[in-house]
C-alpha cells in the first residue's frame, strides 16, 4: 500500500511537467553528464597523433650473432612531408622519414626494444610492407610472421615481400618522385598488374597459401641496383617458399608464367619476333583457369586454359599485321609464348617439388575423397603431373592504325 | 498484475528477434572452428533446429494467453515448482547477459582499447541498459526497426565492398567432414544464437496476442539465419582456412576492405554497429531477468530491481571467464548442452505437463 502511495505523486508531477527536475534528479543527471564526458575523452591510454611514431615500413635482418634479428621500421617525419614534387631547393632538408634498427632474438624482443630507444611508441596500422632478408627467409619466417597476424594493430593487407640482399637497405633506397620509400614500393606493388611480371602478395595470401599444406608459398623479390650512383630498388622475380622456408626462385618470365596459369594475370606486353622484325602486343584481359581430371586409372591430370586478349601496341617489321593471316599468325607466336612461360615455370617447380600453382588444392577442392589418397606423397605425384594447356589469344585490334606507316605506303 | 506497461507491434517484434541474433556474428568463430569451410549452411540448419525450439515456446505461449514463461511455470507446476523452475531460468537469463556484456567488453578491449579495464567498458555498458530498461523495454523493441535497418544495410555494404576479394574457390570441398562435426555445427547454432531467442517469451505477453508470437519469432529467426548465412559465407570466401584461425573472422574480413585505397579501414563502423546490436541484446536480456524477478518476489513494479539485477550482471560477467581462450573452449564443448538444458529441456518438460493435465481433465469432464 505504502509503494502505491509513493508512486502515484511521482507519476503525477511527472504528468503536469514533464521538463522539471527535482534537486535530486538533478544532480544525478549533471553527475551522469559527467561520467559520460570524462569517458568519452577516452583518455585511460590515448595515444595523441604527435606521440606515435607511424610505422609504414618493416623490414627483417639477421643479427651480427646468430640467432639473432634486426628488425628496422621506416617512420613517418610528419613535420618533413611536403605537398607536390620536391623543388630543387629541397635537396638540402631531411628526410620525410626515419629508418630505426633494433637487433634482439625475435621479432617482438627487437620492437619492445624500440622503447629504449625512441620516445614515440610504434603504431603499426599503417605498416604497408613487411620485408625479409634472403637469409631470414631461408631459415623460415613463419615464427616471425605470427606476430604479425596475431597483433591487433598490423593488418592482414600489408605486402610481403623478400630482399636479395640487406633488407634494411630496401628502406634507404633513394627516390625522386615519392618521400618516402615504403610508399613508394608498395605503390609499385600495386601498379605490378601492368606487366603481370611480379606475384603481388598479403600476408594474408602467404598464410592462407601455407595453411593449404600442398601449396608452395611465393612472394616477390625485390633488389637493390645503382644508378648513377644512386641506390634504387628494383622488383625482379619470386621466392618459392615450403615449409616456411625459402628453397628457390623463380625468374620474371616464370613469374609470370605462373601468373598465367593461377589466373592472376591482367596485362602484358608481349614482344614476338617475327621473320620480318619484332611486333609488340599489349595483352588487356587475361584469364586463366585450372581444372584437375582424373583419368580412368585414377591418375590425374591438370587442364590449364588461358585466354588472353591484346592489341598490337608496335609494330617494327614495316609489314602489314593487320592482315588475317598475320593476326593469326601473331595469335599463334603468342600462344606459343606463353605456353614456353608456363611450361618453363612448370618445369622450374618440378626440379624445386614445389607446388606453387596449388594444384593440390585445386584437387583436394574438386576430389576431396582422392586426395586423402594422395597427400601423403604429394610431392613425387606433383613431379609426375601431367598437364594439358589451351592457350587460346585473340587480338582484337592493331592500334590506331592498320597498315604501318612506311616509305610509298600511300601509293 | 500486470507488470509490463505498454505494447509492441508483431513486425517490431520479428526486427526485434533480428536484432537480437545479429550480435552473435562476433562470436561466428565457434562455428567456423567446428565446420570450417561449410559453416554457412550450419546457419540453415541450425536455423531448423531453433524453429523445433520456437514450436515449443509458441505452443506454451499459445496455451496461455498474456502470460510470459513465469507465470506460465507457476500456472503448469503450482507455486512451488513453478518457483524453482522459474529461478532455473532466471539463473540462465542472467548467464546469458553476463556472457554477452563479457564478449562485447574483451571485443572492446581486445581490438581498441588494450589498456582500459574491463571493468569500465562494462560498467559504462551495463549502465546504458539499465537505462535503457528503466525506460521501459517497449521502447527498445520499437527502436529495432532502425537497429535493423542499420545492421542489415551494414552488412550489405562490407559484403559488397568486399567482393573484389572473394574466391570463389574457397567453398571447395563441399561437406566433406565427418557427419558428427555438421551434427555439433547445427547444434550449436540452434542453441547458441537462436535458442535465446527463449527470451522474447518473457516480451511476447506485450503484443496482446500471444498466438501471433510464434510466427514473429520464427519470421525474425528466418531473417537472421539469412543474414548470418551471408556473413559465414563472406567471411570463408575471403579468408578461406585462415577464418578457422582468427578469433573474429567477420571483423578480420571487414579489415580487409580496400577499394581503391579511400574505402579502407571500415572495421570501426562495423564495431560501432555491433556495440549498438550488444547494447540490444543485453537489454532484452537484463529485462527477461528483472521482469522474472519482479514477478518471483512479487513486487509491484520491476523498475526498482533494474539496477540490482545490472549490478548483478556486471559483477557476474567480471568474473564470468578468466581468459579469451578459455571461453572459445566452453563455447565450442560445453555452452550448447548447458543453453539446451534451459533452451529445450525445461520447456519441453512444461509443454509435456500441460498437456498431461489437459488429458486429465478431459477423462474427468
Amino acid at each position: 500500500m505504502k509503494k502505491n502511495a509513493s508512486k502515484a505523486p511521482a507519476g503525477k508531477t511527472k504528468q503536469e511537467c514533464p521538463g522539471a527536475l527535482n534537486p535530486v534528479r538533478r544532480a544525478v543527471a549533471a553527475l551522469l553528464c559527467a561520467l559520460m564526458i570524462l569517458s568519452l575523452s577516452s583518455c585511460w591510454s590515448r595515444r595523441e597523433l604527435n606521440t606515435l611514431a607511424i610505422v609504414l615500413a618493416t623490414a627483417v635482418d639477421e643479427g651480427k650473432e646468430s640467432g639473432e634479428l634486426k628488425v628496422t621500421t621506416q617512420i613517418v617525419s610528419p613535420g618533413e612531408i611536403k605537398s607536390g614534387p620536391s623543388s630543387s631547393g629541397s635537396s638540402a632538408s631531411k628526410k620525410a622519414y626515419a629508418n630505426i634498427d633494433n637487433t634482439d632474438k625475435s621479432v617482438i624482443s627487437a620492437l619492445d626494444g624500440f622503447t629504449h630507444i625512441t620516445n614515440r611508441k610504434m603504431y603499426f596500422s599503417h605498416n604497408r610492407i613487411l620485408i625479409f632478408s634472403r637469409e631470414v627467409a631461408q631459415k623460415g619466417i613463419l615464427e616471425d610472421l605470427d606476430a604479425f597476424t596475431r597483433n591487433y594493430e598490423t593488418r592482414m593487407n600489408v605486402y610481403l615481400l623478400i630482399s636479395k640482399d640487406k633488407a634494411a637497405d630496401i628502406l634507404d633506397e633513394e627516390i625522386e618522385l615519392e618521400q618516402m620509400p615504403a610508399n613508394h614500393i608498395a605503390e609499385m606493388l600495386e601498379a605490378q598488374h601492368s606487366n603481370s611480371e611480379t606475384a603481388i602478395i598479403t600476408l594474408l595470401d602467404f598464410d592462407i597459401a601455407f595453411l593449404s599444406g600442398s601449396t608452395a608459398p611465393v612472394a616477390p623479390m625485390i633488389e637493390m641496383y645503382e644508378i648513377d650512383g644512386k641506390k634504387k630498388a628494383r622488383l625482379e622475380g619470386t621466392a618459392v617458399f615450403k615449409q616456411g622456408k625459402m628453397i628457390g626462385e623463380l625468374n620474371v618470365a616464370q613469374t609470370r608464367g605462373l601468373m598465367w596459369a593461377t589466373g592472376k594475370a591482367e596485362r602484358a606486353t608481349i614482344t614476338i619476333d617475327t621473320k620480318d622484325g619484332k611486333v609488340d602486343l599489349l595483352i588487356i584481359h587475361a584469364k586463366g583457369s585450372m581444372k584437375p581430371v582424373k583419368a580412368e586409372d585414377g591418375t590425374f591430370r591438370i587442364r590449364l586454359k588461358v585466354y588472353a586478349e591484346g592489341d598490337i601496341e608496335s609494330n617494327e617489321t614495316g609489314k602489314d599485321m593487320s592482315s588475317v593471316e598475320n593476326t593469326e599468325m601473331l595469335q599463334e607466336q603468342v600462344e606459343e609464348f606463353i605456353r614456353a612461360e608456363i611450361e618453363s615455370t612448370l618445369k622450374h617447380a618440378k626440379t624445386l617439388s614445389a607446388d606453387v600453382f596449388g594444384f593440390g588444392e585445386a584437387i583436394r577442392r574438386d576430389y576431396p575423397k582422392d586426395w586423402e589418397k594422395i597427400k601423403e606423397n604429394w610431392d613425387s605425384e606433383f613431379s609426375g603431373l601431367k598437364t594439358d594447356m589451351e592457350i587460346d589469344v585473340k587480338i582484337a585490334s592493331s592500334g590506331e592504325m592498320g597498315k604501318p606507316v612506311v616509305q610509298g605506303g600511300a601509293e | 498484475m500486470k507488470l509490463e506497461k505498454g505494447s509492441i507491434s508483431g513486425r517490431a517484434l520479428i526486427f526485434a528477434v533480428f536484432c537480437f541474433m545479429q550480435g552473435t556474428m562476433l562470436r561466428s568463430a565457434f562455428i567456423v572452428v567446428v565446420t570450417k569451410n561449410d559453416s554457412w549452411a550450419m546457419a540453415f540448419t541450425g536455423l531448423l533446429g531453433s524453429l523445433l525450439l520456437t514450436a515449443i515456446y509458441a505452443a506454451l505461449l499459445r496455451r496461455f494467453q498474456e502470460k510470459n514463461l513465469f507465470e506460465i511455470n507457476e500456472l503448469v507446476f503450482g507455486p512451488v515448482v513453478g518457483k524453482v523452475f522459474s529461478v532455473l531460468y532466471l539463473f540462465f537469463f542472467l548467464s546469458l547477459a553476463a556472457l554477452n556484456t563479457h564478449d562485447i567488453g574483451d571485443f572492446v578491449v581486445g581490438y581498441m582499447m588494450q589498456e582500459t579495464p574491463l571493468a569500465a567498458i562494462i560498467l559504462l555498458f551495463v549502465l546504458i541498459c539499465v537505462y535503457a530498461v528503466r525506460k521501459g523495454i517497449a521502447n527498445i523493441v520499437r527502436l529495432s526497426t532502425v537497429l535493423c535497418i542499420i545492421a542489415m544495410s551494414a552488412v550489405l555494404i562490407n559484403t559488397v565492398l568486399m567482393l573484389n576479394e572473394i574466391q570463389p574457390g574457397f567453398i571447395k570441398p563441399l561437406f566433406q567432414l565427418p557427419l558428427g562435426k555438421y551434427v555439433q555445427g547445427t547444434i550449436t547454432v540452434a542453441a547458441l544464437p537462436m535458442g535465446e531467442v527463449l527470451a522474447f517469451t518473457m516480451i511476447a505477453p506485450m503484443l496482446g496476442k500471444n498466438k501471433k508470437a510464434g510466427k514473429m519469432m520464427a519470421y525474425g529467426l528466418v531473417l537472421a539465419a539469412v543474414f548470418l548465412g551471408i556473413v559465414l559465407l563472406r567471411d570463408i570466401l575471403v579468408l578461406g582456412p585462415m577464418a578457422g584461425v582468427f578469433r573474429l573472422p567477420s571483423y578480420e574480413s571487414v579489415r580487409y576492405v580496400k577499394l581503391a585505397g579511400i574505402l579502407t579501414r571500415m572495421e570501426s563502423l562495423y564495431a560501432v554497429v555491433l556495440i549498438i546490436l550488444y547494447v540490444f541484446k543485453v537489454s532484452i536480456l537484463l529485462y527477461a531477468c528483472v521482469l522474472g524477478l519482479a514477478q518471483l518476489v512479487n513486487f509491484k513494479s520491476y523498475q526498482p530491481l533494474t539496477l540490482i539485477c545490472g549490478a548483478l550482471v556486471f559483477f557476474y560477467s567480471l568474473f564470468v571467464y578468466k581468459s579469451v581462450m578459455e571461453h572459445a573452449d566452453w563455447g565450442a564443448t560445453v555452452a550448447p548442452i548447458f543453453s539446451l538444458t534451459f533452451e529445450l529441456v525445461l520447456p519441453s518438460a512444461a509443454l509435456v505437463a500441460v498437456s498431461i493435465k489437459k488429458t486429465i481433465r478431459l477423462r474427468e469432464t
